[in-house]
């Protein structure tokens, strides 16, 4: 690459909005589901879903303490502060058993994400 | 006394003269044994991590194998410490040192980076995860790399299949500085395929090479590619392990180099607020 085809790039990124995503609207038929974290735990403990469908984990820190939201089955890794919520998008799953844990607190008990 | 000085200031000028006129073939940097994920470190985390590698069987002549400048890779031991900031949900920031302990030697200074690197979107969103990074190198250290300064930009790309997960970055480099600085982009890559079999232990293959210029690529005797088994994994109290052996795919390439990181990670305190929801770069 030439350094005035590295200078084009740029420019065009520049030149997009930096805080919005013109490129990729919503994906209406993504499934919503919620895990709520309060009390040193997560409810619900045991999440189902449908399998082979996109869906978006909403994950509301309720508590007064900061979480990382992980799961490692999944390759998922996301901090929430005290009252956050965030945001997890997920791939189609095949059926079986997903765990979900709090990084920040080992001894939160685990949860799992069953897709059916 | 002059008849001793004057032969030394005659070597060191043909050692400098010779310096700059060695060939910029591919080179793999022996720092960085590590292959990006989509991922950045969390907003408010901060990761302090160090990376190793010791070429168990290099090669025996400065500016071949992994050793970018006069001192041969035989035995060299590579040793970067990095502390990197979830500056957003998107962008995290790094600096390095670098350290380098030849064969029969003492530890370095080697150089420093700076790097940024983000992700652009959010997971998922599209068909590969996409992110970025760019850095700046420095180093006075011909013994170590004949460049003094070095710019780099990779794009980094991840898809998750299953419970494999392959990443791919591809990388820009250009000389700002030193020997090569009149010469164009160089292209290289790190990329990788793990597997998430248990949070312990779980295992992969990486893959490092360099292929020359990109307006003029190295024969492929000249190239160098490497591929390393690895075991990774969270060990007690939130340290990361990634351990791995690497062996030399041609000839340029160093034989045999083995690779040891570990990293911790600790929330420190966020200095921004949350990215927006559906946001695509900050």
């Amino acid at each position: 690459m030439t350094l005035r085809g590295a200078l084009f790039i740029s420019l065009v990124c520049i030149g997009l909005p930096l805080d919005a995503n013109p490129l990729v609207e919503p994906r209406v038929k993504d499934v919503s589901f919620e895990i709520r974290f309060a009390d040193h735990r997560f409810t619900p403990q045991t999440l189902v879903v449908p399998a082979g469908q996109p869906l978006v984990l909403t994950v509301v820190n309720s508590s007064h303490e900061r979480i990382e939201f992980e799961s490692f089955t999944l390759n998922r890794e996301k901090v929430v502060g005290p009252g956050e919520t965030i945001t997890v998008r997920l791939p189609a799953l095949h059926p079986g058993s997903y765990d979900f844990f709090d990084d920040f607190h080992r001894d939160v008990p685990e949860g799992e994400i069953l897709a059916k | 006394m002059h008849s001793v000085l004057l032969p030394r200031a005659l070597l060191s000028i043909v050692a400098l003269c010779s310096l700059g006129s060695l060939p910029c073939f591919a080179q793999v940097d022996p720092w960085e044994f590590e292959v990006y994920p989509y991922s950045t470190t969390p907003r408010g985390m901060a990761e302090f991590e160090t990376d190793n590698s010791v070429v168990t069987r290099g090669h025996p002549d400065g500016g071949e194998g992994t050793a970018a400048g006069t001192l041969p890779s035989q035995g060299m031991w590579s040793n970067a410490y990095e502390l990197s900031y979830g500056l957003t949900d998107r962008i995290e920031g790094a600096i390095y040192l670098n350290m380098a302990r030849p064969e029969g030697g003492g530890l370095r200074w080697a150089g420093d980076n700076i790097r940024l690197r983000g992700r652009l979107f959010d997971e998922g969103v599209l068909p590969v995860d996409v992110g970025w990074y760019a850095e700046l190198e420095w180093h006075k250290t011909p013994q170590f790399d004949d460049a003094t300064r070095e710019l780099e930009f990779r794009p980094i790309l991840e898809k998750d299949i299953g419970l494999f997960s392959i990443m791919v970055n591809p990388k820009l480099e250009k000389v700002l500085a030193g020997a090569g600085h009149d010469q164009g982009f160089e292209f290289g890559y790190d990329a990788g395929i793990r597997f998430r079999w248990t949070r312990a232990l779980s295992p992969g293959l990486e893959f490092y090479g360099g292929a020359g210029l990109v307006d003029g690529l190295d024969s492929p005797r000249e190239q160098q590619h490497c591929v390393f088994p690895v075991v990774w994994g969270a060990l007690p109290h939130g340290l990361e392990y990634n351990i791995g052996v690497g062996y030399g795919l041609t000839r340029a390439s160093d034989h045999v180099i083995v690779k040891f990181n570990l990293e911790l990670e600790r929330f420190v305190g966020a200095w921004l607020k949350a990215s927006a929801d559906g946001g695509w770069f900050f």
